[in-house]
């Protein structure tokens, strides 16, 4: 008599189990697939209860902008859940100003007496920009160690550069438009300074943004000078040759923007 | 004589006989108490999946509907059923959001709560390394007049006033930024002190501080006579898990202090003197 009861409980309970794993799958689906339609149907709802929601909906923007990542995408897909462990597995598309990225990675978590273990078993990367063109090898790496949290810490970081960059770029074919010429976009790392009176001769700057292994983000400034070779028997200072260490001492102590300014002005007579 | 032994004796199994009848009368109570339990925990969990499943049709006949595309207020939605559907969406809407800040955090990103009716903010750190979640770290911020940390977590060795003091009132990204990075750095380089402990037995560690920058490692150097070799590695840069000097002692021999640089995509170890640069995996 006991028996059969027991029997059935432990029926129930999986059944249970069952269906809460079905309703959120189809929950989960509802909002995936139609999410716009869905978005459109809750406005009026939302206006008769959307309290709670509307809560949650703010500290998430407001977390979205101090951390500087954007989720466009976010597609959850529970793998095991029971008592003590949950595998889910996570698709996230989304933005850092302007870089793009796509990350797929799954998680283990394990609850052990007083601790929760939680670590990332698979990680895959994919990311979209012109800024991306060295940034491979940290890529690689970080898949290897399955450091997500690097990774967007990273990503902020270079991110962040990038955008400097590109404003002082802009900023200087904005001002000297003659004068400065972005061949390959403000998001480039080229910029290159030539004077309409002086053809032949011109300054070339690489503002490459070097990101280790370890996520450490470095950007360095080097100056290419072209002149033609008739030219060159007027360089008796050796301009030629010593530009590029000047400039790196103009870096030091007059900074990127200034140095650059001033760089301009040179051709500007 | 005899009759009072009988009767004692009568009396004795009796009373044992009696006894007995009790004990088992008791384990019958406690059976059917137990049935009685059952049987209630049996009901409970008959209601709950009815209604779970109840739940589940509407949820499916919401997928249906939206995904032939059909108007979700119809005749069939009479009163009762079209408020289930409501509560379905707005299941569903607000399990989208769960999942979106659980990626949030999953990414590494700092959690921000309002507390005391916006008067003050708790901020989270979750700290990582290579796939591994680590320490959270929390910290209050009183928000009344100026930004002002009020509490935390975070161990005092750590620099957080000099940190407070450059970027809180000027720069709050910033200040987050900082605090994420070096707070990383520290879980990080105290999680590799553990594994260390864990995982390589020729080495023991002799010593090791609060901020995880200074470790002295004892090793054992394979060579015709094992000798005892002393590694003292310094972080010098707290926003970083890699040691940025090395210095190797061993008996008979000079102490070797040297640099750690990198070069390409490998970390070499150079003295300071010339440049004779020995290769370590790290």
């Amino acid at each position: 008599m006991e028996q059969k009861y027991e029997e059935e409980i432990q029926m129930l309970q999986q059944e249970i189990e069952m269906l809460e794993a079905e309703q959120e799958e189809t929950l989960r689906y509802i909002f995936m697939e139609h999410g716009d339609r869905l978005q459109r149907e809750l406005k009026s709802v939302y206006k008769e209860r959307g309290g709670a929601q509307k809560h949650t909906l703010s500290k998430l923007i407001t977390e979205t902008e101090i951390n500087g990542i954007t989720l466009n995408e976010c597609f959850v897909k529970t793998l095991h859940k029971s008592e003590r462990k949950l595998v889910q597995q996570l698709r996230l598309a989304g933005h850092c100003s302007v870089l793009l990225f796509q990350v797929e990675f799954a998680v283990t978590e394990i609850q052990e007496d007083d601790a929760l273990l939680r670590r990332v078993t698979e990680l895959n990367i994919v990311v979209d920009g012109v800024e991306f063109k060295d940034f491979s090898a940290f890529v690689s790496r970080v898949e290897d160690t399955k450091d997500l949290t690097l990774l967007f810490r990273t990503l902020r970081t270079f991110s962040e550069r990038c955008e400097e960059r590109r404003q002082t770029f802009q900023h200087f074919q904005e001002k000297y438009p003659d004068v400065v010429s972005l061949p390959e976009g403000c998001r480039s790392e080229l910029m290159i300074i030539r004077s309409p009176q002086l053809p032949g001769i011109s300054m070339t700057i690489f503002w490459k943004i070097d990101v280790s292994m370890e996520g450490v983000v470095k950007p360095s400034l080097e100056l290419l000078l072209k002149m033609p070779d008739q030219a060159r028997e007027f360089d008796t200072k050796k301009v030629m040759e010593n530009g590029s260490d000047y400039f790196q001492s103009l870096l030091r102590v007059l900074g990127v923007e200034a140095s650059i300014e001033g760089l301009i002005r040179t051709v500007c007579l | 004589m005899k009759s009072i032994m009988e009767t004692m004796e009568q009396g004795v199994l009796g009373h044992l006989m009696a006894l007995e009848r009790g004990g088992m009368g008791q384990q019958d109570q406690h059976d059917s108490q137990r049935l009685e339990m059952l049987k209630a925990r049996a009901v409970t969990l008959r209601a709950k999946r009815d209604q779970i499943k109840q739940q589940t049709d509407v949820v499916k006949i919401l997928k249906d509907k939206i995904s032939k595309d059909l108007p979700l207020e119809d005749d069939a939605a009479a009163a009762g059923g079209f408020i289930e559907q409501q509560k379905s969406m707005l299941t569903a809407w607000r399990m989208q959001l769960k999942d979106l800040q659980r990626a949030h955090h999953l990414i590494g990103g700092y959690e921000l709560v309002e507390c005391k009716e916006g008067k003050s903010v708790c901020v989270s750190f979750h700290t990582a390394f290579e796939g591994v979640y680590l320490e959270t770290y929390n910290m209050e911020l009183d928000l009344t007049r100026t930004v002002q940390i009020s509490r935390h977590n975070i161990p005092p060795s750590f620099p957080l006033e000099s940190f407070a003091k450059q970027n809180l009132q000027k720069d709050f990204k910033a200040f987050l930024q900082t605090l994420s990075q070096n707070l990383n750095a520290l879980a990080a380089r105290r999680r590799q002190v553990c594994l260390l402990k864990e995982l390589v037995g020729s080495v023991e560690v002799m010593e090791s501080n609060q901020l995880c920058n200074i470790l002295v490692l004892m090793c054992t150097a394979q060579s015709e006579t094992p000798k005892a070799v002393l590694c003292t590695l310094e972080y010098g840069d707290l926003s970083q898990c890699l040691p940025t000097r090395v210095s190797i002692e061993c008996e008979g021999f000079r102490v070797l202090n040297f640099k750690v640089i990198r070069s390409h995509d490998h970390y070499c170890v150079s003295k300071d003197e010339r440049l004779n640069s020995i290769q370590i995996s790290i």
